[in-house]
């Protein structure tokens, strides 16, 4: 064998005889088209990116800066100068590329023929509604107009619209805050929603408010600052959670108190009599004399010690805010949850500072009533034409609140949706909006805060797309009832031409300015909202705060909560939003019950198994998850899935929660009730494979996300808390031999070899950065918003459900969740531990001897990289890396699975990878280049601390994730790793010397395991 | 021995499957071919050759972004219309190709040129660092100002080889000087730098 060919040799050979082929190939064969500009954009350079500020599409209207490539939006970041959103963006928001380049999506206007959608012209379309109007107030009938969010100046529009037409209009949101916002109208006589400061509070009661399912990157960031360390004041605030279910916002929480469903309204106000006192005065006065602890314990299933311990706790914080169920806890009483929540900030003294009646959002609040008042006036045939817009009922409604039957008798439907839904595919006429990022609109996401939404771009040609606010104008003109504007660009601007008539700078230069900064006018960055404290006031509707009632037979409630993916099902086709592992269940694309172990096992059912759901109103099949989150007498659904006519992804995926649900408005505040009916369970006898990313919700005993006790920081003899190296199976493997611990290098704050050290596999004696990470967990709240920001940002594929099950999702990036204490039988602490994990860049990486092709290595600035192009696919590295956080290209994903123009979304900065490649995080390379080149070119300097931001740290709301130069001790990671609490994972067993850093989770409750 | 045996069998295999690719290619290749001419006879010589009656352009002039951008840009059809409206030629020849500038500029479209010079997808080539450090474009491009109408790359052109790239890095040419005036002596040859 020793003169038999050589592995170089064999190499070569295979390569000649490759190259021969390939060279060949790429003759005169393969002309690409080189195509210039006819007339060259003023703001476009090719190869440098064009950004522009907007306003996102949903009610919170978060500010965006949207980055563009040669005309094409590629990438969504938060606007850091929005005085809301500060910077932060949800998934959605970064998800909405995929809803702008929807291969889906109308290509024009669509006319129904019989059973079929003709396409046809606007002009055509336009003149046929015009007509169809006309004939409608001919024949004394009127219009109805179903409408979703929409921003101030488009809801003018409408009303002026329908004005000329006799038109009517109810506002529908499968989701709203109605109840919250009828409590402060009972409590204060103010009829909107209050602005909780979460931030500023110290102690925080979430009445199964779910606010960061709910997408607000305001109030992530607001729970992460509240709740997260301050080492140098020593000081956290507590979150507590109240709830029947742990959503991903009550999995942050230091105790969970798992009350019964429906038994908010007693317990606040049992707290509140406990911290009023018996001399308390005041409207609320009796009520608080009626209700005890007792009663609460009763009600809620909780002891009562540990409610009393919770109310004097609450009442003795300096800052407590307690927030009543959102919109995830609608039950039949939710109303009188919410007020009796506001009664207990109120006698706690929170009113004033962290709950500031008046100021708050306005939007997404409208009550369900008004939709059922709506489907019987439609049922009674007083309509002959309705419109729907930025709303999908015949989705989001169940089936008994008669909608399709009643919508489906109007002789003429038009829709506005942009792509097909279940309410458009019952239209006659359907006129595609267009993407709010190639719109103009305006937002108000709350008072005193005016943005603007431009568009971006030029609407993607695939689609003969035109903004539903043109066509209202259009119509309006063929009809002789016109609003006085040609177009929506020239409607918005009317009254902000008119306000700065006298404007010595000229109208234009204004407008350029709120275009350039996303905002009309400034001076409105007040956090909104009075400091005064409002007096209480006697409701003015009689209302009870007993448990509210449940329909059915069934022994299970059924708690339907919005998905923190899909929300209530409009966000729902797109694959980054399938894909994304669930922030609680780690479950992609479809559904699943959650369902409690004593729960499961009482009846044989095991994760995985079908079961058949029923409740009174309807059935479904659906594979159950074993989640201890949820207390043994619930199970829960998420909305959002189970669509049956919405665009290739959606449709087909998972079930419908509505197919459950009774159509029933709260009596009070009108709101849809999610939770309201009792449902049975029982198992098919058929089982399926989840397609989740999850390994294990134990860390079974590895210090891979630890925590350490507040009251142990600062305590540390050698400044770490605790190595974390001394418990359980570390301490066996050691026994073994085989694992030794890293020899101390002189108390260095990177194990990475710092120049003139000879450790590790990389002797490195560059005097250039090491970049690194931290990232902190007492901050992280796993919304997960991160790691759709890494899939978009660098063209991360998705795989579909078949080969998520197969173990082949490809994300670079993943929020890994482990319980540590979850207990749904009575009050306890919690302790659930959230770990982005991502290329831990190990400065003695297992991956890199492993490659025959070096084609993973380490660069002098101690990234570990992947060379696309020189990986040949052996997999060795993935086999060979601890943290799994390489992933294989096992099909052409980035060809096969994106259709034109999906694929326009690519990030031109990043290599498209194909099959047979290996890949994974690069701490966005592109990014640590992009900032190199133009410190180099503009002032030939280094990078500054804080110019290289990776897309995940970008995205952040909570402000976890902090990139930079280890080797500079000024440098803002450098800063934060002088922690006590920083810690690298798995080091200590196998010498991995990571670059990404984290920081412990810091728990009030004595660490027991998993440290 | 028979290890070495099946090894060159294997290679081969591959060999024989490269001549079908490249005989299944021709007819391909012949198509191609007859299309690869450029839409319009652009002379560069013409607008940057120093011989007489050579307009001595800049490169820069049309190719406007490669100082500050990594693409090097090419000009929008009103960049050439913006002086060919007035330089109307003075061939029958000239004459007709100019007036083909006219017609892409009445119909609004862009002139389809066939792209000549171009490195792989998976490598990232920023025309601005190597520009402002003072390469000559003629480095990499050859003396592109000499030729006619360019249908082929100059054989000093080395882009399909790392090794060309490798070469300039580790020895780059004389008086080569960054933004803050240092002479350059040698660039990164780590493999991050252009692949990512």
């Amino acid at each position: 064998m020793t003169d038999g060919i050589k592995r170089r040799d064999f190499l070569k050979v295979l390569g000649a005889s490759s190259a021969g082929a390939t060279m060949t190939g790429c003759g005169p064969s393969e002309v690409e088209k080189l195509l210039p500009y006819v007339v060259q954009p003023e703001e476009i350079t090719p190869g440098v990116a064009t950004w522009y500020a907007t306003t996102c599409g949903c009610a919170h209207g978060c500010g965006l800066w949207v980055r563009t490539r040669e005309g094409r939006a590629v990438k969504i970041e938060g606007n850091p100068d929005h005085p809301i959103s500060q910077g932060g963006v949800c998934l959605q928001g970064h998800a909405s590329l995929q809803h702008l380049y929807n291969p889906d999506r109308f290509a024009g206007p669509m006319i129904r023929e019989g059973d079929r959608f003709r396409q046809g012209s606007w002009d055509e379309a336009e003149r046929l509604l015009a007509a169809k109007i006309g004939q409608n107030t001919a024949a004394g009938r009127d219009v109805m107009f179903i409408g979703g969010h929409m921003g101030p100046a488009m809801s003018r529009l409408v009303d002026e619209f329908l004005e000329g037409v006799n038109g009517s209009r109810v506002e529908y949101h499968a989701v709203s805050d109605a109840p919250l916002r009828e409590a402060t109208r009972l409590a204060y006589g103010v009829n909107e929603l209050p602005r909780y400061d979460i931030e500023a509070s110290d102690f925080l009661l979430s009445f199964s408010n779910d606010f960061v399912d709910d997408g607000s990157v305001a109030d992530d960031r607001g729970l992460s600052r509240m709740h997260s360390v301050d080492e140098g004041e020593h000081s956290k605030g507590t979150f507590a959670y109240l709830g029947p279910r742990l959503s991903t916002t009550g999995l942050n929480a230091d105790e969970w108190l798992p009350i019964k469903s429906g038994s908010e309204a007693v317990v606040a106000l049992a707290m509140a009599a406990h911290i009023a006192g018996s001399d308390h005065s005041g409207p609320y006065a009796n009520l608080l004399q009626a209700y005890s602890i007792g009663d609460a314990a009763a009600a809620s299933g909780i002891d009562e010690d540990s409610l009393r311990d919770l109310a004097d706790r609450f009442s003795a914080a300096e800052r407590p805010l307690a927030m009543g169920p959102g919109v995830g806890g609608h039950h039949r009483n939710s109303t009188a949850a919410n007020l009796a929540a506001l009664v207990l900030n109120h006698v706690a003294g929170a009113v004033g500072t962290t709950v500031h009646v008046g100021g708050g959002s306005v939007a997404a609040s409208s009550p369900f009533s008004d939709m059922l008042k709506a489907i019987s006036e439609m049922a009674s045939g007083q309509f002959g034409v309705a419109f729907v817009h930025g709303a999908n009922p015949a989705y989001s409604l169940p089936e008994g609140s008669g909608f399709s039957e009643a919508f489906d008798q109007i002789p003429f439907k038009v829709s506005f949706a942009s792509a097909m839904d279940e309410t458009a595919a019952m239209a006659d006429l359907i006129m595609p909006d267009r993407h709010f990022l190639e719109s103009w609109g305006d937002a108000m996401p709350r008072k005193g805060v005016h943005t603007v939404q431009q568009p971006v771009m030029q609407p993607v040609p695939h689609f003969d797309s035109k903004q539903a606010g043109d066509v209202l104008l259009a119509v309006a003109s063929h009809l002789g009832t016109g609003i006085g504007a040609s177009t929506f660009y020239e409607y918005l601007r009317a009254p902000h031409q008119a306000m700065h008539a006298d404007d010595p700078t000229g109208f234009e230069q204004v407008w350029r300015e709120h275009l350039r900064t996303g905002m009309f006018g400034m001076g409105m960055m007040g956090g909104g909202g009075d400091t005064q404290v409002p007096e209480l006031r006697v409701p003015d509707r009689a209302l009870t705060f007993d448990g509210p009632s449940f329909d059915g037979p069934g022994d299970l409630t059924l708690i339907v909560h919005p998905s923190p993916r899909f929300r209530g099902g409009e966000y729902s086709n797109s694959p980054w939003m399938l894909e994304l592992p669930d922030p609680v269940s780690k479950i992609t694309w479809h559904s699943w019950l959650e369902m409690n172990p004593a729960t499961a096992e009482a009846r044989g059912v095991r994760e995985g198994d079908i079961v058949t759901v029923v409740s009174d109103h309807g059935a479904v099949d659906v594979p159950v998850w074993v989640y201890p989150g949820i207390r043994e007498d619930a199970v829960a659904l998420a909305m959002g899935s189970g669509h049956t006519e919405m665009g290739r992804w959606a449709t087909g995926a998972g079930v419908n929660a509505m197919d459950l649900l009774p159509s029933v408005a709260e009596p009070l505040s009108g709101g849809f009730v999610t939770v309201g009916t009792m449902v049975s369970v029982t198992p098919t006898g058929e089982r399926r494979r989840m397609a989740t990313i999850e390994g294990s919700s134990d860390q079974r005993d590895r210090p891979i996300a630890p925590a350490v006790a507040f009251l142990d920081l600062g305590h540390s003899e050698d400044g770490h808390a605790d190595d974390g190296a001394h418990h359980g199976e570390l301490m066996e493997l050691q026994g073994y031999g085989g694992v030794q611990p890293v020899p101390a290098q002189d108390g260095a704050s990177t194990a990475y070899p710092l120049p003139g050290a000879d450790h590790g596999l990389y002797a490195n004696a560059h005097e250039g950065p090491r970049w690194g990470m931290a990232i902190d967990l007492d901050k992280c709240t796993g919304c997960s918003a991160c790691v759709v920001a890494c899939h978009s940002e660098n063209n991360v594929p998705w795989v579909g459900e078949d080969q998520v099950v197969m173990g082949r999702d490809m994300t670079w990036m993943r929020i890994e969740r482990y319980y540590e204490h979850v207990d749904a039988s009575h009050a306890s602490h919690l302790d659930v531990r959230f770990l982005p994990m991502l290329c831990q860049h190990c400065g003695n990486a297992p991956c890199e001897p492993v490659c025959p092709v070096y084609a993973t290595y380490h660069t002098p600035e101690g990234v570990n990289a992947q060379i696309y192009n020189r990986c040949v696919g052996t997999r060795y590295c993935a086999n060979n890396c601890p943290y799994k956080v390489r992933v294989y290209n096992w099909y052409r994903y980035t060809d096969e699975n994106v259709p034109e123009p999906m694929n326009w979304q690519w990030n031109p900065d990043v290599t498209v990878r194909t099959n047979g490649i290996m890949e994974k995080c690069s701490f966005c390379m592109q990014r640590i280049k992009d900032a190199e080149n133009r410190a180099a070119l503009e002032e030939g300097r280094d990078v500054r601390d804080g110019e290289i931001v990776p897309a995940c740290q970008q995205s952040c709301a909570a402000e976890a994730i902090v990139f930079g130069n280890l080797r500079d001790p000024d440098s803002k990671v450098s800063q934060i790793l002088e922690s006590e609490r920083t810690y690298k994972v798995l080091d200590e067993l196998i010498n991995t010397q990571p670059a990404v850093n984290y920081l412990k989770k810091v728990t009030f409750h004595e660490v027991s395991g998993g440290h | 021995m028979k290890t070495n045996w099946l090894i060159g069998g294997l290679a081969g295999v591959l060999m024989l499957a490269g001549v079908a690719f490249v005989q299944g290619g021709g007819g391909e290749g012949e198509d191609a071919a007859s299309a690869s001419g450029q839409p319009i006879a652009f002379p560069h010589n013409q607008h940057a050759g120093s011989e007489a009656g050579q307009n001595r352009m800049d490169c820069q002039f049309c190719h406007f972004s490669a100082e500050r951008s990594v693409d090097a840009g090419i000009p929008p059809v009103s960049m050439c219309w913006g002086c060919h409206q007035v330089v109307q030629g003075s061939t029958p020849e000239q004459q007709q190709e100019i007036a083909k500038i006219q017609d892409y500029v009445d119909h609004g479209e862009p002139i389809p040129w066939n792209r000549i010079y171009k490195i792989s997808d998976h490598a990232h080539f920023p025309h601005m660092r190597h520009v402002t450090v003072g390469l000559e474009c003629q480095t990499c491009h050859g003396e592109v100002q000499t030729y006619g109408v360019l249908n082929e790359r100059d054989p000093a052109w080395g882009g399909d080889n790392m090794g060309w790239c490798i070469d300039c890095h580790r020895n780059p040419p004389e008086g080569l000087t960054a933004t803050d005036g240092s002479p350059i002596e040698e660039a990164s040859v780590d493999c991050a730098v252009c692949h990512y």
